[in-house]
C-alpha cells in the first residue's frame, strides 16, 4: 500500500523540486558561448567604455530566455498533465487537440501575408499564432461536443483531424511562400526560444502561474475523472464544468506557451509521464511537480541547444526530443513494472 | 468559492506589479543608444555584407561575421556570429558592435529587432534583386562613412556590367537551366536575382514564370523546356571537376536535350552569383562564359 499523499509531504517535495529548479537556473546562466563575468553583469548597465557587454549579455540577454523557458516548460507539462487525464490517454499531450497546427496555421498567415506591425512588443507571428491556437481549440472542442455526451473519443479524432487538415494547409503554405519566409517559419515551427522583454515574461508568467493555481484547486475533480466519467459522476461530481474548465485553462497557458516560443513538442509528453512514473499519477502531486520538472527539463535542454553548434544556435524543439526520448525510454523501463497502474 | 476571487485577486495584483516595475508598453522601456555613434566596430550577419563591407574598403572595422562568410579570405579570419539563419545574439553582443547590419528577411529582421530593444544600432537591407545590391551598397556606405567608395564601387560594377551586355549583344539569348538543387530537381525561376544575372549575362531562362521562386521541376518540364545550356552551381569548398563529371552522368538520361546532346553543362562556383554581392560582374562573366564561350576565346 502506498503512503498517503499529506499536504506536509506534498510541502516538503515541491520545496526540494524549486530548490533544484534554482540550482539549475543558476547552472544554466552561467552556461553560454561567451564567457560572462557575474561581477561585471551585476556592475549595471554602464562600464567603463560606456558599454557592459557582460551586463547585457547576461542580463538582457541569457535571464531572459532562461525565465522564458522555465515558463514555457511549466506551461506545457501541466497542460500535458491536464490533456492526458481528461482524455485518459497515453499519447495525449498538449498539442493533441490542434492547438500546435492552429497556432502554425496562424503563425504562417502572419509570415506569408509579411505584416510589419506590433502590437505591444509581440510580432504578428505570435499574436496570430494565439489566435489560431485558441481558434482551433474552440473548434476542435465544438466538434466533440457535437459528439455526444461521452465526447472524448469524439474530441480525439476531431483533434487529429483538425491538426491534419491544418498541417496540410501550412505545407501548402510553406511549398507557395518566398523560401526566406519559409525558413523562417521552419525554425519557428521547431521552437524558436528567444530573449523576451521582462514585461512580456512578467505578464506571461502571472497567466501561466495562475492558471497552474487554478488547475492545482480542481486537482482532485481531475483524480476522479482520470478513473472514469461513470465513477466520477458516482462521486457527486459535475464532470462537465470541470472538463470544460480543465479543457479550457489547459488550452490558453499552452496558447501562451506557443505564441512566445513557438511549437517545442516533447516536454507536454513525457515531463508527466516521467512523474506519473515516479511519484505515481495523484494529481495533486502530478501538478506542481510536473510544471517544475517541465521548467528544468526545458532550461537544459535550452541551454544544450544555445551550445551546442556554437557559435550558432539549434531550435530547442531538436534538443527536447533528442536528449529527452532516451532518458524517458530509460526511466519508463525502469520504472514501468513497479507500477501496477500502468498495465491494467 | 472564493478561491477563485483568490486566483483573480492575485493574478491582478501581479499585473499590476507589473507595470509599476516595466511600464504598459514593452516598447517604451527600450534603451537606446547605450551605444553612441561611430561605426569603428561593425558587425556583418551575411556573406554578401561582408563582402560589401571589405570591398567599400571598411574591412579593417568589421569584427564579427556570419559562420559562412568566407570572402575575403581575411574574412573568414574574423570572429564568427552563428549562422545565417541562426544568429546567436550572445557573440554579437560579445564582439561590442557600435553597428550590425543585417538583411531584410523574418530571422535576421528579428535579430535586429531584439538588438535596438537592448540599444544597439543595426542596419537592415533588403537583397532581393540585384538593384537592391546597388542600394544596399549605396546604404551601408552612407551608414558607415564611405559613401565615397560606395558610389564608386556601384559605378564599377555598373560599368563593367554595361560592357558586358555590349559584347554579349541582345539577340540569340541562350536558354539556360540553372539547377539550384538536383534532388528533387528545382532551378531558378523567374522572379529571381538569378534570372536577372543571366538576362544580363546575355540568356533567357528557360523556364518560365512560376507560382514558385525556386520552382521544383519534373522531368517532362526538364524536357519541354530544351535548355540549350544547363549550368550548376557549387559551393565554394566543392571540388568542379568531380562535379562536373557527376553531372554529366545525371544529365546523360535527358540525351536528347540540346545541352545534353551538345554537352554544354557546366558546373561553376556558385557563390559569386548567389550571394549577390560586389562580386556580381565577376559572377555575371561566369555565366557569360557559359553561355557564350566564342566570346571569351581569347
Amino acid at each position: 500500500m502506498k503512503e498517503m499523499l499529506t499536504p506536509k509531504k506534498l510541502l516538503t517535495q515541491i520545496t526540494s523540486a524549486l530548490v533544484v529548479l534554482v540550482l539549475v537556473m543558476i547552472v544554466c546562466s552561467m552556461i553560454g558561448t561567451q564567457r560572462v563575468s557575474l561581477k561585471a553583469a551585476f556592475g549595471g548597465a554602464g562600464g567603463d567604455d560606456g558599454v557592459n557587454t557582460d551586463y547585457e549579455i547576461f542580463v538582457r540577454v541569457r535571464l531572459p530566455r532562461i525565465m522564458l523557458a522555465c515558463l514555457v516548460g511549466a506551461a506545457l507539462a501541466c497542460s500535458g498533465v491536464v490533456f492526458q487525464g481528461i482524455l485518459r490517454n497515453p499519447l495525449a499531450d498538449p498539442y493533441i487537440l490542434g492547438i500546435s497546427s492552429g497556432a502554425g496555421l496562424g503563425a504562417i498567415i502572419a509570415v506569408v501575408s509579411g505584416f510589419g506591425w506590433t502590437f505591444w512588443g509581440r510580432s504578428p507571428i505570435a499574436i496570430f499564432a494565439f489566435v489560431g491556437a485558441l481558434g482551433t481549440v474552440w473548434l476542435v472542442w465544438s466538434i466533440g461536443r457535437l459528439t455526444g455526451k461521452s465526447h472524448v473519443t469524439g474530441l480525439l479524432l476531431a483533434g487529429v483531424v483538425v491538426n491534419a487538415f491544418f498541417s496540410s494547409v501550412i505545407m501548402f503554405l510553406t511549398s507557395v511562400a518566398k523560401s526566406d519566409q519559409v525558413f523562417s517559419t521552419i525554425f519557428w515551427l521547431m521552437g524558436n526560444m528567444t530573449e523576451e522583454d521582462f514585461a512580456v515574461l512578467w505578464v506571461g508568467a502571472g497567466c501561466v502561474l495562475a492558471g497552474i493555481l487554478a488547475l492545482f484547486y480542481i486537482s482532485p475533480q481531475l483524480n476522479a475523472i482520470s478513473f472514469g466519467d461513470e465513477d466520477a459522476r458516482t462521486m457527486g461530481i459535475s464532470t462537465g464544468r470541470i472538463q470544460t474548465a480543465a479543457f479550457a485553462i489547459a488550452a490558453a497557458i499552452t496558447a501562451i506557451a506557443v505564441s512566445l516560443s513557438g511549437l517545442i513538442g516533447f516536454v507536454g509528453l513525457i515531463v508527466p509521464h516521467g512523474i506519473r512514473l515516479v511519484f505515481g499519477p495523484d494529481h495533486r502531486q502530478l501538478l506542481p511537480l510536473s510544471a517544475i520538472t517541465g521548467s528544468i527539463f526545458l532550461i537544459i535542454a535550452d541551454a544544450i541547444a544555445r551550445i551546442i553548434v556554437a557559435p550558432a544556435q539549434l531550435p530547442v524543439g531538436v534538443i527536447t526530443a533528442i536528449v529527452g526520448g532516451p532518458f524517458f525510454l530509460v526511466m519508463l523501463v525502469k520504472y514501468a513494472r513497479r507500477v501496477g497502474w500502468l498495465i491494467r | 468559492m472564493n478561491k477563485w476571487w483568490w486566483i483573480l485577486v492575485m493574478t491582478l495584483c501581479w499585473m499590476a506589479a507589473g507595470v509599476a516595475m516595466f511600464g504598459f508598453s514593452p516598447d517604451r522601456n527600450r534603451v537606446y543608444g547605450s551605444v553612441v555613434g561611430g561605426t569603428d566596430r561593425i558587425v556583418s550577419m551575411a556573406p554578401n555584407l561582408t563582402e560589401i563591407l571589405f570591398a567599400v574598403g571598411i574591412g579593417q572595422k568589421v569584427v564579427a561575421v556570419s559562420n559562412d562568410s568566407d570572402y575575403p579570405p581575411e574574412a573568414g579570419g574574423r570572429n564568427k556570429v552563428g549562422s545565417f539563419w541562426q544568429p546567436n545574439i550572445e557573440a554579437v553582443i560579445a564582439a561590442k558592435p557600435d553597428l550590425v547590419i543585417t538583411l531584410g528577411f523574418g530571422q535576421q529582421r528579428n535579430l535586429a529587432h531584439r538588438l535596438n530593444r537592448i540599444g544597439y544600432n543595426t542596419l537592415t537591407v533588403n537583397m532581393e534583386k540585384v538593384g537592391d545590391l546597388f542600394d544596399a551598397i549605396g546604404k551601408i556606405g552612407e551608414a558607415t562613412g564611405a559613401e565615397l567608395q560606395a558610389g564608386t564601387l556601384v559605378a564599377d560594377i555598373k560599368n563593367r556590367l554595361n560592357n558586358l551586355s555590349t559584347l554579349v549583344g541582345a539577340k540569340d539569348r541562350v536558354r539556360v537551366l540553372y539547377v539550384v538543387q538536383r534532388e528533387p530537381l528545382r532551378a531558378a525561376g523567374r522572379d529571381t536575382f538569378i534570372n536577372e544575372i543571366i538576362e544580363l549575362a546575355g540568356g533567357e531562362n528557360a523556364i518560365g514564370p512560376t507560382v514558385y521562386k525556386y520552382p521544383p521541376v519534373g522531368a517532362e518540364q526538364v524536357i519541354a523546356c530544351r535548355p540549350e545550356v544547363i549550368i550548376e552551381p557549387v559551393m565554394g569548398q566543392e571540388d568542379l571537376v568531380g562535379q562536373q563529371t557527376k553531372a554529366i552522368q545525371y544529365w546523360s538520361k535527358f540525351e536528347n536535350l540540346p545541352a545534353v546532346r551538345n554537352r554544354r553543362i557546366y558546373v561553376i562556383n556558385g557563390d559569386a552569383v548567389s550571394r549577390l554581392g560586389p562580386r556580381l560582374y565577376e559572377g555575371t562573366e561566369t555565366i557569360a562564359r557559359c553561355l557564350r564561350p566564342e566570346l571569351f576565346a581569347n
